[in-house]
């Protein structure tokens, strides 16, 4: 069999060359500013990496990050409610946020004319937060259409919800992020107020500027706006630790649906450890594209499954290697299943032949250059590298990383976590109508 | 005030104009129509091949076939099985995906720089020499059954081809999507006949952009699709009309926690003169956050994570449809306030900020979304041959868009919003709300979501 040529490329290169280095400050209150010149469009993107996220969060205020990442575009001390939309966009830009288990992250896009005005309203919110009663509670309203639409009108979220609650049974992602309906209901004014000071600190945040603007301008308009902004005590440490599962687990959502759905998860390490790499590799392997092993079996050859997929999370506390697939009609998910276990345990038993790890490596890193495409990329992945694995330099490794994967790894990791005892399944059966 | 002064500077600094960057076409004496266009940005090349007809091209009975052929032409050709195909795509980490929409069939992969040749020859291998194995013909037909059947496990997807049917009706050739008996009804003979009559050389746009060398990929791209069979042109259905307003469409889905829906109105063709003042008016209506539905809709009130306005521009005049969603129990207040919104923007119109803010939103994301990767540029260019357009469409666009005055966009504001009567499709739980819908059309047809098909046989 002949050997597939490696994909030889360096992300350093690309971040470096065309589009100028990454530069990195600190501001005297804490704040971490990544600087990347691109003069390609006269756009730029602006992103913000709270570390603050539902794993903060205690019951009782289940997804109140989520909740406060829809405050922050309600009104602060100079721009008030709706105003930072309007300002924004009368300026040519848009914007957007997410919220996840670790960070809320507030991403703007828009002209480099606009520049100073997002520096001025991003540093007035994150300074000055208003807290209007009746404002709270139209927001409320919005976040519970939200979560009606992506977890209790979803067959896939509300699975979703039900797998990370058993798999988890002591951490704080055991909790969804948008919140259990109840807290929906349930958060105060001083819950947000207390939230607000826990999170929302200029150390306790990233920013990341990609795009047609010069470091010095950046930095001077930081300074002018940002540094004045007082530091505080970050958010507590995350003290309770997920204890080992001691056994597989299993949950079954029955609900109205034309076809089930399966999720398979195992307990992985955080995005910081070296095997994570490893498990993006067997991932490829296992779901990357229609010659991947999971697909030609499941989905192709053996015609069990309308999709398959899995992801294996970065996070900041240990997280989930998820596989899902949808049966077919008339197919049990236990047989699906049993596929799935089968192609696992050959992961196991059988060291991957060459040409095929050499396969997925090339999947992996053309996808990564994929992501440095745009300037919304690039900010993306760059503030995740520094948040995720505490250095965007990683960012530049990343090549080697996945390089250095051999197939001996595959197989210790498939064996280390793919375990039965390590597994939760969550199973969605159609409701049979009386 | 620094609110309006903030927004007017950003405005007068704005670039006056965005540009194409410079590309090459070219016509084959096949017909074939050729792009180059160069963005060396980063060290990747992207092919799109499109192939006029789309879903437009679907007989009544047999739709979805467009789509079933674009989705076989991966899975085995002259030259490779299925699983060879995949294997050297994967190998390469290169992509490929082939879709349709209302006009065309596009297929698009994106490669290496160094892969120019081997990624060239994977696309055109599929779209020039699928051999739709049998085989592989009956499992993706099945799949597809299946997958039309999970569809209305996600309300949002199956609105939209509720809507789809309901909205144009069966004599319309975008108002019949694929269901559990289009799928049945097609065969192996059915595919292959279709890609024979229209993948052929007078049918096909085949762009290339990104970072190669253009002399040689003239000369490679040349002797990859001369020799296609030049064929005969595609013949585009014409006057397609909509079915009239006054109808609502009721989905039940029992277990449903809230209710979602659609108002439309007749819209325009991609190439109408209206286009620009229309995009422009309807973006302030409900295509960004500030927008007048969701401002009304989720900021002021609460009731929906978002409502919007959905402007279709495909060859023939598509639909101008407001979409949203909210819990069963404020189903009545949201399409009220929906309706009234509508009143509002056919009644009193807008007003100069309001332009001048829409002006600059759209102006100042349009190098982010249109214009900022090679794949970008291929699908405007693309469109552009598609439509019979020029390269006026883009470096004139803000010429275009500065000469909108408020009287115009007030003129397009009343010519297309409000215009009389209005198609509704509802999807939620039934016996909550069927009485309190019946108010909003004269003719009311209720369907279940457990039914077969969209609603296609009416």
């Amino acid at each position: 069999m002949k050997l597939l040529p490696a994909i030889v490329l360096s992300s350093a290169l690309l971040l470096g060359a065309e589009s100028g280095e990454v530069k990195s400050h600190t501001l005297s209150n804490g704040l971490k500013v990544l600087v990347q010149e691109d003069h390609s469009i006269p756009n730029v993107a602006l992103y913000f990496f709270y570390r603050v996220g539902s794993r903060n969060e205690r019951p009782g205020i289940t997804g109140i990050s989520h909740f406060f990442e829809h405050m922050m575009f309600n009104g602060a001390k100079k721009y008030g409610p709706k105003q930072f939309d309007n300002e924004m966009e009368k300026s040519g830009g848009n914007n957007n946020a997410y919220t996840s288990e670790d960070v809320t992250v507030y991403t703007d896009w828009f002209p480099s004319t606009a520049l100073e005005l997002m520096f001025d309203m991003e540093s007035d919110r994150m300074a000055n937060l208003a807290f209007d009663p009746k404002i709270i509670e139209s927001e409320r309203g919005v976040v519970y259409s939200e979560r009606r639409t992506s977890v209790d009108n979803s067959n896939g979220g509300i699975l979703y919800e039900q797998l990370r609650a058993a798999a988890y049974t002591a951490h704080p992602y055991h909790w969804p992020v948008v919140g259990w309906p109840s807290d929906i209901e349930a958060w105060t004014m001083d819950d947000l107020r207390a939230h607000y000071k826990m999170g929302y600190a200029p150390n306790n945040c990233t920013m990341v500027v990609v795009g047609d603007v010069t470091d010095e301008n950046i930095m001077a308009l930081a300074k002018k706006y940002i540094e004045p902004i007082p530091s505080q005590p970050p958010p507590p440490a995350v003290r309770t630790k997920e204890p080992e599962q001691l056994g597989e687990r299993r949950v079954v959502v029955s609900k109205p649906a034309q076809l089930p759905i399966e999720y398979v998860a195992y307990h992985i390490p955080a995005a910081k450890d070296p095997d994570i790499t490893v498990l993006d590799v067997l991932d490829a392997i296992l779901t990357q594209g229609q010659s991947s092993r999971l697909y030609k079996r499941l989905v192709d050859s053996e015609q069990l499954v309308l999709n398959v997929g899995a992801r294996g999370e970065e996070s900041l506390d240990p997280g989930l290697f998820v596989f899902t697939m949808t049966p077919r009609s008339g197919i049990e998910p236990a047989r699906a299943e049993k596929a799935l276990f089968e192609e696992i345990a050959k992961l196991q038993t059988a060291p991957v032949p060459s040409d095929e790890l050499r396969k997925a490596k090339n999947q992996l890193l053309a996808l990564h250059y994929r992501q440095l495409k745009t300037i919304a990329g690039r900010a993306n992945l760059l503030g995740s590298y520094e948040v995720f694995h505490g250095d965007y330099n990683k960012l530049f490794t990343i090549d080697k990383d996945i390089e250095a994967v051999t197939s001996a790894d595959i197989q210790r990791v498939a064996q280390k976590y793919f375990s039965a005892n390590n597994r939760t399944v969550a199973t969605l059966v159609p409701e049979v109508k009386k | 005030m620094t609110r309006i002064l903030l927004g007017l500077m950003a405005v007068s600094s704005f670039a006056a104009e965005v540009r194409l960057p410079e590309y090459t076409r070219t016509t084959l004496s096949n017909g074939v129509v050729v792009y180059l266009v160069r963005k060396p940005s980063v060290p990747l090349v992207s092919f799109r091949v499109m192939v006029r007809g789309g879903i437009e091209s679907d007989p009544a009975d047999l739709a979805g076939i467009s789509a079933m052929a674009a989705q076989l032409l991966r899975r085995g050709t002259a030259r490779r099985t299925a699983d060879q195909f995949s294997s050297e795509l994967d190998s390469l980490g290169g992509t490929f995906s082939a879709s349709v929409n209302e006009q065309a069939t596009i297929v698009a992969g994106e490669f290496l720089k160094k892969d120019f040749a081997a990624g060239l020859d994977l696309v055109s291998d599929a779209v020039l020499h699928p051999s739709f194995p049998e085989e592989e013909t009956r499992k993706s037909l099945s799949r597809a059954l299946d997958g039309a059947k999970a569809l209305k496990d996600n309300p949002q997807a199956a609105i939209s081809q509720y809507f789809r049917a309901f909205f144009y009706g069966p004599a319309h050739p975008y108002g019949h999507p694929p269901d559990e008996a289009s799928y049945g009804s097609i065969t192996r003979a059915a595919i292959a006949d279709y890609a024979h009559r229209l993948y052929v050389g007078r049918n096909l746009i085949v762009l290339v952009g990104g970072d190669f060398d253009p002399a040689a990929a003239a000369g490679l791209v040349r002797s990859t699709f001369e020799p296609v069979p030049a064929g005969s042109a595609y013949e585009w259905a014409k006057d397609a009309k909509p079915l009239a307003g006054g109808r609502l469409l009721l989905i039940d889905k029992p277990d449903a926690t809230q209710t979602y829906f659609r108002i439309a109105e007749p819209g325009i063709a991609r190439t109408d003169p209206d286009r620009t003042a229309l995009e422009l008016v309807n973006t302030l209506f409900g295509g960004r956050f500030t927008s007048m539905l969701n401002d009304a809709l989720r900021v002021n009130s609460g009731l929906t994570y978002g409502a919007s306005s959905i402007l279709d521009l495909h060859r023939e005049p598509g639909a101008i449809s407001i979409a949203t969603y909210t819990r069963t129990d404020t189903t009545e207040k949201a399409m009220d306030m929906a309706l009234d919104v509508l009143k509002r923007l056919n009644a009193t119109g807008i007003d100069a900020a309001q332009l001048a803010s829409v002006k600059a939103y759209v102006k100042g994301l349009y190098p982010t979304r249109e214009l900022e990767t090679a794949d970008q540029v291929e699908s405007v260019l693309g469109d552009i041959e598609l439509f019979g357009l020029n390269r006026g469409e883009v470096d004139d666009l803000f010429s275009r868009i500065d000469a909108v005055t408020v009287e115009r966009a007030n003129a397009v504001a009343r010519k297309w919003y409000g215009q009389g009567q209005l198609t509704f499709v509802v999807l939620g739980n039934a016996a909550k709300i069927r009485e309190a819908v019946k108010k909003y059309a004269p003719s009311q047809t209720e369907v279940s979501v457990k039914d077969p098909g969209f609603m296609t046989r009416q």
